[in-house]
């Protein structure tokens, strides 16, 4: 859906993204981590237009992002930010109808169509329809910032650093709703963010930036494997990379045929560190699926997993 | 808010009775000044000095607005952000300059009457316009402006309904400000011979007449006081978080 | 001339701003002509040529050089001060072409002739004003500085006699006792409002520290008074201070009468109120609730919380408003001379009774050095006080 092709960029005496090539299929969600000053936001906006490159292309649905016209090609795009920059002169409702105002969408539709994204984000509609922003806290004034990203139902969501700003109880909360909406919808979805575990929250495929450069692309489970650059293991705590690739693997994949009466039980979705700490919980070296009697998981399967 | 509104709207019409009854009076403008020997102005009817001055100032206001606001547009958008320094010098230099001297400047150039007072009219009152839209528009969060153009805005989409609605409540301040200024500065013009209500102040001085200078002075200020209370009634309820 | 600078800027591109002015500058004389003669009185000034003697030209060169090295200036303003400079060298330069292109332009003998700026030359002046005043913003200096520099080098070179020739100058030195005792009348005007003033709003000030009914009282009554067009409480002063006299003649004999200073100082003051109020309150609150707390704690009391404490850290707020509030005296002295309290205002009402441009400006000018002045000083003051701009 997105195709970078040796994208480079300056600004002034810094090179801010040097020959950057990697594809978001469809339907993916696709986190772009790195540090501060690695480049990660100025790429999402070449998608956009926001920033034009020096060098390469961005291709958007097979397309040159640069042939379009920039307005049409932004209102068939999500935009997410980190500071939201909701309208304060509007109210919540007035907020999220801005792309189908612009488009020309009719009121009915439009009223409709808030209210449906209202509940998408998790606010209810009566209550929040007619607030201002300002009354709002930041996780809600986010979930605003998230409608209104969807509300001409757009292809193509990019977010930048969305959740940054926002305590860690919040920010889970609206991890979970952006999973909900993305299993959901099917759209494609690049996100921005420093944050190692959100990325391993959100994403389908990782790309890791450093310096303007792609450090790596791929699976979380394939960036934390064997190969992960050294931008990455700057970004966790030494030693910890082996629990983060557990973190990245789903339990389920390492199973072993046969049961394990007696053994705890391990919950559906668990990843290997999940079982990992549910052993050492428990003091036990096998564990049983809650759900699948037939297969166990034991404590070798788990070291082989995490091998470096 | 609708109490205030009524309660001007009655003192307006009380000001228009006083205006109809001042030539009328003659009694009372003889008891409070027993020396002077025609001490009610009948020089000129009174609705026309206010028409006048009425029409002088806020026309003023009105071309002021037209050259002012679209200036501090283009001076806070990208290219004209150089401007900036020149245009607070200007405010800097007028400042230190008052009104009457401008319009004293004028004058040779423009001749006696309503011109130089005009001419003078314009320049100040551009000000406040100008002064307005730069900070209204400097001040609009930058967070709006990114999402704003993300969405898909264009720059005069992003200016008309983002940059704008959120500026409205300093623009309008400017606009009292140069109503206020207007209205003073007007009043002032009569010495280069603009017809309005600071005719009689003028003429009053110039013939040692204080009944003249009270009347012309009394209702210069009233015009002023019920101007500003009434822009400030149309600012209050715009005032952002409310409902437009 | 405003309390309060902007803050200083990045040395660098200036030349965006400076440029268009300097060129307005170099042009304005070339299209709209450097001097006007006028034969007579009754005749208007027509553009006339500049002479070509030697001091002419010296003066015209250094004029277009220094143009040259505000551009300069602007393109790479090294030292900072640069700009400024070349703009004000400039202008005196321009006013010594002006002046020496008359003296040498006029008919010998020609005693009734009159010489004058022409209109390029004003134009000129009014874009390098600009240009100081903006370069000066720029540094995140005082623009009244370079201004007032100008203003004093023109002073000089009329002093030295190199302005003589021109009607403006010779009218000057006809009425040079009149002229100083309207600017005489003209500062003591301003002083004794501003005064007026300090006394009502000091006490109120200090009282509405904490007394937040009285302070909105106060503030709301003094932002009242500013709404009045000041001509009309001039007008409407005099009525009860012609009453009062009558009442009490030893008022009168005093000069506090109907007519003369008292309706103007009076009102002057009652507009300068409200920013001597607003600077005094701001002032004093430089000192937070907080410090003042853990000052009184460590055993000061009240009135050495004031002085030590509030005043010091407040000078620069303070200092400020009085800028303000006293370059807006200045100007609304201008208005006295209307209710007989003198002045440079009665020069200028003169010259619009006799529409005689040479007369506004004699009036115009020194009410304009007066307002630079005073701009320039206090704010130099400033500098000097602990915790000003």
């Amino acid at each position: 859906m997105i195709a970078f092709e040796g994208v480079f960029h300056r600004f002034g005496a810094v090179q801010a993204l040097e020959d950057v090539t990697f594809a978001v299929p469809t339907g993916t969600l696709c986190v772009v981590l790195g540090e501060s000053g690695s480049g990660k936001s100025t790429l999402l906006r070449t998608v956009n237009r926001l920033v034009e490159p020096a060098a390469g292309r961005v291709l958007l649905g097979g397309k040159d992002v640069a042939g379009a016209d920039p307005q049409a090609l932004r209102r068939g795009i999500g935009y997410v930010i980190q500071s939201v920059g909701l309208f304060p002169h509007r109210s919540v409702a007035g907020n999220i109808a801005t792309v189908p105002r612009l488009l020309g969408w009719d009121r009915a539709r439009t009223e409709a169509r808030t209210d449906a994204l209202l509940e998408m984000v998790g606010l209810d509609p009566a209550t929040f329809r007619d607030r201002r922003p300002a009354t709002l806290s930041g996780g809600q004034a986010q979930r605003v910032g998230l409608a209104r990203a969807l509300a001409a139902d757009p292809p193509v969501l990019l977010m930048d650093e969305p959740f940054s700003a926002l305590d860690p109880g919040t920010r889970r909360g609206l991890q979970a709703a952006l999973r909900r909406i993305h299993a959901g919808t099917g759209k494609t979805i690049l996100l921005v963010t420093h944050d190692l575990e959100e990325a391993l929250a959100l994403a389908g495929r990782i790309a890791v930036m450093a310096q303007g450069r792609l450090a790596a692309e791929g699976t979380p489970a394939a960036v934390l494997g064997p190969g992960a650059p050294e931008p990455l293991r700057r970004m966790i705590r030494p030693g910890t990379l082996a629990l983060h690739r557990l973190a990245a693997l789903p339990a389920a994949g390492a199973a072993a045929e046969g049961p394990a009466p007696g053994a705890p039980a391990l919950p559906p979705g668990a990843t290997l560190a999940d079982a990992l700490l549910l052993m050492l919980d428990r003091g036990a070296d096998r564990l049983s699926f809650a759900g699948n009697p037939g297969r166990h998981l034991g404590m070798a399967a788990i070291l082989r997993a995490a091998a470096p | 808010m609708r109490r205030r509104a009524t309660l001007l709207a009655l003192e307006a019409l009380a000001f228009l009775a006083a205006l109809w009854a001042a030539p009328r009076a003659g009694a009372l403008w003889h008891a409070l000044f027993p020396e002077v020997a025609r001490p009610t102005y009948l020089q000129d009817p009174w609705f026309a000095l206010l028409g006048s001055h009425l029409a002088l100032s806020l026309g003023a206001v009105a071309i002021a607005a037209a050259i002012g606001l679209p200036a501090g547009i283009l001076a806070t958008r990208p290219g004209g952000r150089r401007l900036r320094p020149v245009l607070d010098a200007a405010f800097s230099l007028a400042q230190g300059l008052p009104p009457v001297a401008a319009i004293a400047l004028a004058l040779p150039l423009l001749g006696f009457g309503t011109a130089p007072t005009l001419l003078a009219l314009v320049l100040y009152a551009a000000l406040p316009f100008l002064r307005a839209a730069v900070s209204g528009l400097e001040a609009v969060p930058p967070a709006a402006l990114d999402a704003a153009t993300g969405l898909g805005m264009s720059p005069w989409q992003r200016l008309w309904e983002v940059e704008l609605p959120l500026a409205r409540p300093v623009l309008l301040s400017g606009l009292r400000l140069a109503v206020t200024l207007s209205v003073a500065t007007t009043a002032v013009g009569a010495v280069a011979g603009a017809p309005c209500l600071g005719t009689p102040i003028v003429t009053g001085l110039a013939n040692a007449n204080p009944s003249y200078v009270l009347q012309g002075a009394l209702f210069t200020a009233w015009l002023a006081l019920l101007l500003d209370r009434a822009l400030a009634l149309l600012a209050a309820p715009l005032a952002p978080g409310e409902a437009p | 001339m405003r309390a309060g600078e902007p803050a200083p800027g990045p040395p660098g591109p200036a030349l965006p701003a400076l440029a268009p002015l300097a060129l307005a500058a170099g042009l304005a004389p070339l299209l709209l002509g450097w001097i006007a003669v006028a034969p007579n009185r009754l005749l208007s000034p027509r553009p006339a040529a500049l002479a070509e003697t030697g001091p002419v030209l010296l003066a015209w060169a250094l004029f277009h050089a220094a143009l040259l090295a505000l551009l300069l200036a602007a393109w790479r303003p090294r030292p900072n001060w640069l700009p400024e400079g070349a703009a004000v060298l400039a202008i005196l330069a321009l006013a010594a072409t002006v002046g020496l292109g008359t003296a040498a332009g006029l008919p010998p003998g020609a005693a009734a002739a009159r010489a004058a700026p022409a209109a390029g030359a004003w134009v000129a002046l009014l874009a390098l004003a600009l240009a100081t005043a903006a370069a000066s913003a720029l540094r995140g200096g005082t623009p009244a500085i370079p201004l007032l520099a100008a203003l004093l080098g023109i002073g000089a070179l009329g002093a030295a006699g190199l302005l003589d020739s021109l009607s403006l100058v010779r009218e000057a030195q006809g009425r040079a006792a009149d002229l100083r005792a309207a600017l005489a009348g003209h500062l003591a005007l301003s002083a004794a409002a501003l005064l007026l003033a300090l006394l009502a709003a000091l006490p109120l000030a200090a009282l509405s520290l904490s007394r937040p009914r009285l302070e909105a009282a106060f503030l709301g009554a003094a932002s009242g008074i500013q709404v009045i067009p000041s001509i009309a409480l001039f007008g409407l002063l005099i009525a009860p201070l012609a009453a009062l006299a009558s009442a009490f003649p030893g008022l009168r004999a005093a000069g506090l009468g109907g007519i003369g200073p008292a309706p103007a100082v009076i009102g002057i003051a009652a507009y300068l109120v409200l920013p001597l109020g607003r600077g005094v309150l701001s002032g004093l609150r430089v000192a937070s609730a907080d410090l003042v707390e853990a000052a009184r704690g460590q055993g000061l009391s009240p009135g050495q919380a004031l002085w030590q404490l509030r005043l010091p850290l407040g000078a620069g707020v303070m200092l400020g408003a009085l800028r303000l509030a006293a370059v807006q005296a200045i100007g609304l002295a201008t208005l006295a001379a209307l209710v007989g309290g003198g002045g440079l205002g009665a020069v200028v009402f003169q010259g619009i009774g006799q529409l005689a441009s040479d007369l506004i400006l004699l009036g115009v000018l020194p009410i304009l050095a007066l307002s630079l002045a005073a701009d320039a000083g206090i704010a130099l003051l400033a500098r000097v006080a602990p915790g000003g701009s």
